[in-house]
């Protein structure tokens, strides 16, 4: 909650309403203009007869009062009867075709800007928080839609208002209207004063409303070291001065508001005292009926929402078009990978994989991979180990190309994968990331991620070659289990499965795998050497291995330190080098045998290796 | 504007009641009457308005007809804007005291949950989650602000704009007042209809909502998956479906918008229609004055339109009453107290531990600690090992009194451990916790969050160095300044334990509880840490939880715990002349020195 809000970053500073953004947004409705068309009428006749019933009611004085008509009372009134009904149905009108619209161009803008983002590059993810591309998608779209509808029709409505107003007080008096229309301005300039203090109060409040959602959540996820620490009066204290703040603001933002529409009142009553100060002169002189007063009076009063309201339309535009300008740089932004033209699509990713002087950065001041060049053959595994930060994870997003060389070529099958699509590489490639991330649903749906056309059978295939089928079975509803928002509802060992065999049943050409260093219970991480195996059998592999299991199984072993190789080989090649591999496989082992041996790590030990045994795993690693 | 200063002072909890009118009227306490002048203000306000009309009756029967308009005509404009001003000031009072209350409420309800919070037990808190407290402290706080700033007020307007609108009509004429309200009744109901039917729709419309953002935010988090399968059309689809359904919801909860304005309108008109009739007929019969139906026209249109309105005024404060009652379940908690307990402190504790048969569980069913008799005198030192879960945590947990125990006894320099207050008590113990916890201020203030006093520069910076995490922070671009978190520098699992062993240091208490401090370091940090540990322990009753022999050969006494039990004790060398887990554990650790060099030995005889 409070992380969404941290990027809502509204600084309306500059009050300019940039008319290009304006425009670009009034494009988004023109597959759309005949809804625009209807609710711009219906809000147009509703506000003509708005003033029209006024004008009625002045005719019920004038000429059915005064003159004792009946006659003319029932026709008037005949009339008004009819003109409410077809007001009723422009009412229906405008709030279904402008709701309908704003709907529905909200609905369209969501949908462009997520197909938009489904195009983006991996260095636009990498820079963008998550928090940031939210926003855009759920609160930008929802103001640019009030804005080219609500908006749209309340300007018309009062602008068109405005208007009837005037034009009605005209036919009765001209000079009177004189009078009012000099309020106008006025009235108009009094209410974006208030408009803009009470938005000032208004964000100034926003933000120290989401400081004290901070305060409290810290407060409660600290709770145990608030108490430890007897921290209880300062930080009652502390969080008073916050509190007393918010009140401050809040209280402005709240009297501010509850003194504008008295002020435009006040403003409205010295027109009418006006008015009834010289047109009571005029009546007497026979120039102006009593219901003509009246009706003066009444379109004062008329006139004053309307102008009120255009203040609030104003303010709404400006957060509108900050909207827009966020939003438009976002679908402005173009993808850095993209297809080059002739790419052609293979329908197999198999062959041989060579880089060939590769240089990658992500900031050009700092080269992460310098001159790399390696050459593997088609179904080699090879396993990646080396410090963080050592340019492994970059060397595998090349691989993918989730990212591509900066300079120098990547070969697949002896042709620089450039020449490939995007898509023919990605849809063979079989990726497992060392924090699995699934989607909400169940078990099934995130199989099937791996691949869509398959079927439930080929489903549990890969599943029990991935390793996934024991547990899923053990499950109450096995393969229809909800795995809750991002897999919560499951173990990191269990996920860990999952994600495997959905790259079990991609059958990939080239597999992909950052191997988790969190540790699972040791039937689970059997299982996933098994999966493992299944991809690495088939596929030509890439994995940062943390595991001596792993390494040992590799093809070859790769060192990449400083944004190169810095030893190369089998594991008793690298050993006998005594250098960086050894150095990092003794800590390994010294690690693991720890792990394995201690007797309180969750009492996996005792029941399976009892104690003091050395479990058969690790025996195994001295061979 | 400063808040009233009996906004802190009262306890919200007095104002826990069944009867929810009762519990409104006992927060209220202090704003009564600030509330009671905006409902008297919004009066005088709906008054003005309506003698507004009645000047214009006064001015249309008794001035426009005779030769004294030119002089009095003036006076009558005076007089209206005198009233149009007065009930614009009347109406600004009253907005502005309403606002007084329910800032003020809200003010005193934000301080007074959110001290609460703190005040409530570790028990409450193991069972509440974050994102729970968390909506109601905010959300449903916010509800009740609106509930006082704007709905409240806002259906005492349309009643009271309602009777005063009403009282003026019946004086022009009590048939034509009778007749102007037919359709209040039908309007209302069908208000509150509409609006009962538009609130349960509205949120589907928020739970579509935040289904749409579940799947955006699925998609933009696992961006990596959807590339490396190539699922972006998937993705698609799937979003489709749900901002679809979202597009679906919204139009149906708009339909209800788009019948309710109108057909309120058709009621409307049909009543003002009537009215117009039979107030014309009046006039034109001569049975009612030409300003009189001026008046009635005008005040008309007041007595109905608010009308229309009350149904979302009702809707939301059932909402607001729902919230009401979720944050009186939070304050009718009750607190763990602070000062309850006979001993009256002297001083600091000596650190004498001692516990006799002590039993504790935090569920009636499942049993924690068993049976568990220990002695430590002042400034020794307590290593206690076991498996996760064995109660180890537990054991520790009761010393400050988090928890308190089941039975047995406990006691602090013989004193029975329930008879010390806790405030006295925590002050007197440190703890340096598994999972280090910073607050997102400065690296300085987390240092010196555990002392009250004034502390200085020196030494703060002591305390660090003493931790050896000083170097370390002077790396950082504000030094000790240094904000800690999201908005500042983020720190290694290493540092973080290092600047809680500072905080630790700082406090200096009396009796010192590690619990695994070392679990989330580096090997490289954990000597320094070690060291540091060291120089923290010397002088205090240590409590110390770990893993390792080496961090706990050197304890006075060593508890070795199974399933809630201790089942080896001694110290170090007592323990390795018997068998038992303790020396299997030690001789583990040796075997696995020998596996290493082994390991090594044999790798380089392999061929190559």
């Amino acid at each position: 909650m409070s992380s969404d809000f941290q990027f809502e970053e509204e600084d309306f500073s500059d009050n300019r309403v940039n008319t290009n953004t304006l425009f670009r947004i009034l494009s988004a409705v023109r597959p759309h203009w005949r809804w625009v068309a209807g609710f711009l009428f219906c809000v147009g006749v509703v506000s003509i007869f708005e003033g029209f019933f006024t004008f009625l009611s002045k005719r019920i004085v004038d000429e059915a009062i005064i003159p004792r008509n009946s006659t003319a009372l029932v026709q008037t009134l005949e009339v008004y009867g009819v003109m409410a009904a077809i007001f009723a149905i422009m009412v229906f009108g405008f709030i279904y075709l402008a709701g309908g619209l704003g709907q529905r161009v909200r609905y369209d803008l969501r949908k462009a800007v997520f197909d938009h983002l489904q195009t983006l590059s991996f260095s636009y993810f990498d820079k963008t928080p998550v928090g940031w591309l939210m926003s855009r998608v759920t609160s930008d779209t929802e103001r640019m839609a009030d804005l080219v509808t609500w908006g749209m029709l309340d300007v018309t409505w009062a602008v068109m208002n405005i208007i009837t107003a005037l034009i009605f007080m005209a036919t009765i008096n001209w000079k009177l209207m004189l009078i009012v229309l000099v309020m106008v301005p006025v009235l108009l300039r009094v209410a974006m004063w208030f408009k803009n203090k009470i938005l000032v109060e208004y964000r100034a409040s926003r933000k120290l409303n989401s400081r004290i959602t901070a305060t409290y959540n810290e407060n409660i996820t600290g709770v145990r070291v608030v108490k430890a620490m007897r921290r209880e009066e300062a930080n009652r204290s502390e969080f008073d001065t916050l509190a007393e703040e918010m009140y401050k603001r809040s209280f402005r933002a709240a009297w501010l508001s509850a003194l504008f529409l008295p002020a435009v009142q006040i403003l409205s009553a010295i027109a009418i005292g006006a008015i009834i100060w010289y047109g009571g002169l005029q009546v007497n002189l026979g120039d102006m009926t009593i219901g003509g007063l009246m009706a003066f009076v009444s379109y004062v009063t008329f006139m004053m929402w309307p102008v009120q309201d255009l203040a609030r339309v104003y303010s709404e535009m400006q957060q509108a078009v900050a909207s827009a300008e966020r939003f438009f740089s976002l679908m402005d932004t173009k993808a850095e990978l993209v297809n080059k033209p002739g790419a052609i699509a293979p329908a197999s990713m198999r062959g041989d994989i060579e880089f060939e002087n590769v240089n990658f950065y992500y900031q050009p001041e700092k080269p992460v991979l310098k001159n790399f060049s390696l050459k593997v053959r088609q179904g080699e595994t090879i396993a990646l180990v080396g410090p963080t930060g050592g340019g492994k994870s970059t060397t595998v997003n090349l691989i993918c190309r989730f990212y591509e060389p900066k300079t120098g070529t990547i070969k697949i099958n002896g042709q620089d994968y450039t020449d490939y699509t995007l898509e023919s590489i990605h849809s063979r490639i079989g990726v497992v990331l060392q924090t699995p991330h699934l989607f909400s649903g169940t078990i099934r749906e995130n199989l099937r991620y791996g691949r869509l056309d398959a079927t439930d059978a080929e489903i549990e295939v890969a599943a029990k070659l991935g390793g996934a089928h024991d547990f899923i079975m053990e499950l109450e509803k096995g393969y229809e289990e909800q795995v809750g928002e991002g897999g919560v509802l499951l173990s990191t060992g269990q996920k860990q499965l999952i994600s495997l065999a959905r790259a079990v049943l991609a059958k990939p050409d080239i597999f992909v795998m950052d191997e988790a260093t969190s540790s699972v219970d040791t039937l689970t991480e059997a299982l996933i050497q098994r999966g493992m195996e299944v991809l690495m059998k088939n596929s030509t592999s890439f994995i940062i291995a943390h595991r001596l299991s792993t390494i040992r199984r590799a093809d070859r072993i790769l060192v990449i330190e400083k944004g190169g190789i810095s030893e190369m080989g089998s594991h008793s090649e690298l050993m006998h080098l005594r250098g960086h591999y050894y150095n990092l496989y003794m800590q390994q082992f010294r690690e693991e045998l720890t792990a394995q041996f201690d007797p309180f790590t969750n009492g996996e030990h005792h029941s399976t290796g009892g104690t003091g045994k050395v479990p058969a795993q690790v025996v195994a690693a001295g061979d | 504007m400063t808040p009233p200063v009996q906004t802190y002072q009262y306890d919200i909890r007095k104002s826990l009641s069944k009867n929810l009118f009762r519990g409104f009227w006992r927060m209220m306490t202090g704003f009564r009457q600030y509330y009671l002048f905006a409902v008297i203000m919004l009066a005088i306000s709906a008054l003005m308005n309506t003698s507004s009309f009645l000047l214009i009756r006064h001015f249309v029967d008794n001035i426009l007809p005779t030769p004294d308009v030119g002089r009095l005509a003036p006076l009558v404009g005076l007089g209206f804007v005198l009233l149009a001003g007065g009930q614009g000031l009347f109406s600004f009072l009253s907005g502005r005291f309403a606002a007084r209350t329910a800032e003020g409420l809200a003010l005193r309800l934000r301080d007074a949950m959110y001290d609460h919070i703190q005040r409530l037990s570790f028990t409450y808190h193991d069972n509440m989650q974050t994102g729970e407290l968390l909506s109601r402290a905010t959300s449903d706080l916010d509800a009740i602000r609106r509930f006082f700033a704007d709905q409240a007020i806002g259906v005492g307007r349309i009643l009271l704009l309602f009777s005063v609108n009403f009282v003026a009509i019946m004086l022009l004429n009590v048939q034509l007042a009778l007749l102007s309200i037919i359709v209040v009744p039908l309007i209302a109901l069908m208000s509150l209809f509409f609006f009962g039917r538009i609130s349960s729709r509205y949120e589907q419309v928020q739970e579509q909502e935040a289904r749409v953002s579940t799947t955006l935010q699925e998609n933009l988090s696992g961006v990596r998956v959807v590339k490396a399968f190539n699922r972006q059309n998937y993705e698609r689809e799937k979003f489709e479906v749900q901002n679809y359904k979202h597009y679906k919801l919204g139009r149906s909860f708009l339909i209800l918008h788009a019948l309710f304005w109108p057909l309120s309108d058709v009621l409307v008109f049909g009543q003002i229609i009537g009215g117009y009739f039979v107030g014309a007929t009046l006039v034109i019969n001569g049975t009612m004055s030409v300003g009189s139906y001026l008046a009635y026209v005008s005040l008309l249109g007041q007595l109905i339109n608010p009308m229309r309105n009350l149904g979302r005024l009702l809707v939301d404060m059932s909402t607001g009453i729902v919230s009401y009652k979720r944050m009186m379940q939070v304050i009718g908690e009750e607190q763990e107290s602070l000062v309850d307990g006979a001993h009256v402190p002297d001083g600091d504790l000596r650190g004498d531990v001692e516990f006799k048969h002590v039993n504790f569980q935090y569920n009636a069913d499942t049993p924690v600690l068993y049976d568990i008799d220990l002695s430590v005198k002042a400034g020794q030192s307590v290593a206690l090992l076991g498996s996760t879960g064995s109660g180890k945590t537990s054991l520790v947990s009761l010393i400050p009194r988090f928890y308190d125990y089941t039975s047995g006894s406990i006691t602090i320099d013989g004193i029975e451990l329930k008879d010390i207050p806790r405030g006295y008590l925590r002050s007197q113990v440190g703890v340096v916790e598994q999972e280090p916890f910073l607050f997102s201020r400065s690296i300085r203030d987390n240092i010196t969050f555990s002392v009250s006093r004034k502390v200085t520069d020196e030494e703060v910076i002591a305390a660090a160095k003493a931790a050896a995490v000083h170097d370390v922070i002077l790396t950082f671009p504000d030094g000790y300044n240094t904000l800690v978190g999201e908005r500042g520098v983020t720190l290694s699992g290493g540092q973080k334990q290092r600047v809680v062993l500072a905080r630790a240091l700082l406090k200096n208490p009396r009796i010192l509880i590690l619990d695994d401090a070392t679990s989330s370091v580096d090997s490289e940090t954990e000597d320094e840490i070690r060291q540091a540990l060291l120089k923290l322990m010397k002088g205090r009753t240590s409590f110390i939880i770990a893993h390792r022999i080496q961090t706990v050969m050197h304890a006075n006494l060593i508890l070795v715990f199974d399933k809630g039990r201790i089942v080896q004790r001694g110290t170090h060398n007592e323990l390795m002349r018997v068998p038992g887990i303790y020396r299997q554990i030690f001789e583990l650790q040796s075997r696995i020195e020998e596996e290493v060099e082994k390991e090594a030995a044999d790798v380089l005889g392999l061929p190559v």
